[in-house]
């Protein structure tokens, strides 16, 4: 079985207005991996994961998704990578969770009575289902992430990126998402994760991929990796806080 | 959460077909503006009685759309001194008349009345539903992308409620630092429009971005319109109020 599900071919992208972008970026995520992409603010993590799925397009280079260019089948690349934005307020469009887990199916033209089921089953497997009629402004930031999630899951991608899950939420929260992560990696999905603390989900990872300036810095396995991640200004997770915070 | 949110509810007017709503609205706002002011009256009582079941009481109400009502003052002083007529008082040669006054009065309640059925309609239904309805209407119409004007007008009340949300984040953070003190309403006005404009434009940004990445198209599952099967009563007692606004014109006094 093929277990290469996404690649990037030397991929390149500049910004007109001087904003770093990436460069020459060769990265390859297979059907059972959780990469931590891991680097400071403006390093290009999430220029680069928006192009897995053609929100950006590159200026050199190319995505392939399960060997194909993702250009050629654009709706696919977004059904097959689902993306959780790091703003969920941003992403939420609908007024009731049940309306805004169904928009993804309802842009793939599903079938109502099917839309209704997978709705139903994944605010369930998410625990939101007794909040399907609330308006979304109305839910604490560990259930508007999770909402997120649901409006991606419903569309049964393979692969889900994560854009700095962890920003704004609190410690149960960021303990509740870790746990999701964990299952969903378990049912299946490959997962790519963003973030610039890397502490929480060091231990789930098969991968850790550190950026720096728009390049790739050092890419493997997770743990040796880790105490490289100071030098490109992201915390060790196994330095103990105390020590960290001595100034 | 802003007073126009949706706000969910299982009340007769939550489950009432959209396009009944809408009828209901369009069929209430002409006729409150043909109205006289007994009639204008009445509609706003049994309105704001609506509003009161759906947990916006009259001090609610005051206290969020304060900046509505100051126009509506404006408004009001307006027609009292610009309609001629017997003059009640003398200002610096202004005469404030009888007419200008019973005018001013007219307007300000009919303005309100109306956007108090805005608000009904906004509180009440899902901008999702509120797109479907427009998408259904427009259908009939030749040479109107309906499709892509019923996107348009479900945003619009999305944005409504996030700008209003950007607009007060942006207020508090420059009287955190003393802002309040500025006398000049115009500069006030543009120290606070260029962020809200900022952060409206990024948002708008960032929603498209979020419809892009779940394969939004023009060709979705065709929208399913919820019905409590009462929209037959409420149009025709709708129809009766109407009457009955229009009539109380002709009422001795």
């Amino acid at each position: 079985m093929v277990s290469e599900l996404l690649k990037t071919d030397h991929l390149t992208h500049t910004f007109d207005s001087g904003e770093a972008g990436i460069f020459d970026i060769c990265l390859t995520v297979s059907r059972d991996d959780f990469i931590v992409l891991a680097g400071k603010n403006g390093c290009g993590k999430t220029t680069l994961i928006r192009h897995f799925n053609g929100l950006l397009k590159p200026d050199t280079g190319q995505v392939l998704l399960y060997g194909q260019d993702i250009q050629k089948d654009l709706t696919f690349a977004r059904r097959k990578i689902g993306m959780v934005f790091q703003d969920p307020d941003t992403q939420i469009i609908a007024d009731t969770v049940f309306d805004e887990t169904a928009f993804g199916p309802e842009n793939l033209n599903m079938d109502r009575e099917k839309i209704n089921d997978s709705v139903n089953s994944v605010l369930a497997l998410l625990d939101l289902g007794h909040l399907r009629d609330r308006n979304p402004a109305t839910l604490s930031g560990g259930e508007k992430r999770r909402l997120a999630i649901a409006g991606i899951l419903v569309m049964e991608p393979d692969l889900i990126v994560f854009d700095e899950p962890f920003a704004n939420l609190d410690y149960p929260s960021i303990i509740s998402l870790v746990k999701l992560c964990r299952k969903l990696h378990q049912s299946g999905h490959a997962i790519v994760m963003t973030t610039h603390d890397a502490a929480p989900v060091i231990t789930l990872a098969t991968k850790l991929v550190v950026m720096d300036k728009g390049r790739i810095k050092a890419e493997g396995d997770p743990v040796p990796l880790a105490p490289c991640l100071e030098s490109y200004g992201v915390r060790n997770p196994f330095t103990p806080v105390t020590e960290v915070w001595k100034l | 959460m802003t007073l126009f949110s949706y706000h969910s509810g299982g009340t007769l007017w939550h489950t009432l077909d959209v396009r009944c709503k809408c009828l209901m609205v369009c069929l209430l706002s002409l006729t409150v503006l043909k109205a006289g002011l007994p009639g204008t009256i009445i509609c706003l009582g049994v309105l704001m009685g609506i509003l009161k079941t759906l947990g916006l009481g009259p001090a609610r109400l005051v206290r969020q759309l304060k900046g509505f009502l100051l126009l509506l003052i404006v408004i009001f002083l307006s027609r009292w001194a610009g309609t001629s007529g017997d003059p009640m008082v003398t200002l610096f040669g202004f005469s404030l008349t009888r007419q200008g006054f019973s005018s001013g009065i007219l307007v300000s309640f009919r303005f309100l009345v109306v956007m108090l059925l805005g608000l009904l309609l906004t509180v009440t239904t899902r901008s999702m539903e509120v797109k479907a309805a427009v998408q259904w209407f427009l259908k009939p119409i030749p040479f109107i992308p309906e499709k892509r004007v019923a996107v348009m007008a479900g945003l619009s009340l999305k944005f409504m409620p996030l700008i209003l949300d950007n607009a007060r984040e942006v207020n508090h953070a420059v009287n955190a630092r003393c802002g309040n003190l500025r006398k000049n309403p115009v500069r006030r006005l543009i120290i606070l429009s260029w962020p809200v404009l900022k952060k409206t434009f990024q948002s708008a940004d960032d929603l498209g971005l979020a419809m892009q990445a779940r394969c939004y198209s023009e060709n979705r599952t065709a929208p399913r319109f919820l019905q409590n099967g009462k929209e037959g009563w409420v149009l025709i007692l709708t129809l009766i109020f109407s009457a009955g606004m229009l009539l109380t014109d002709y009422l001795p006094a």
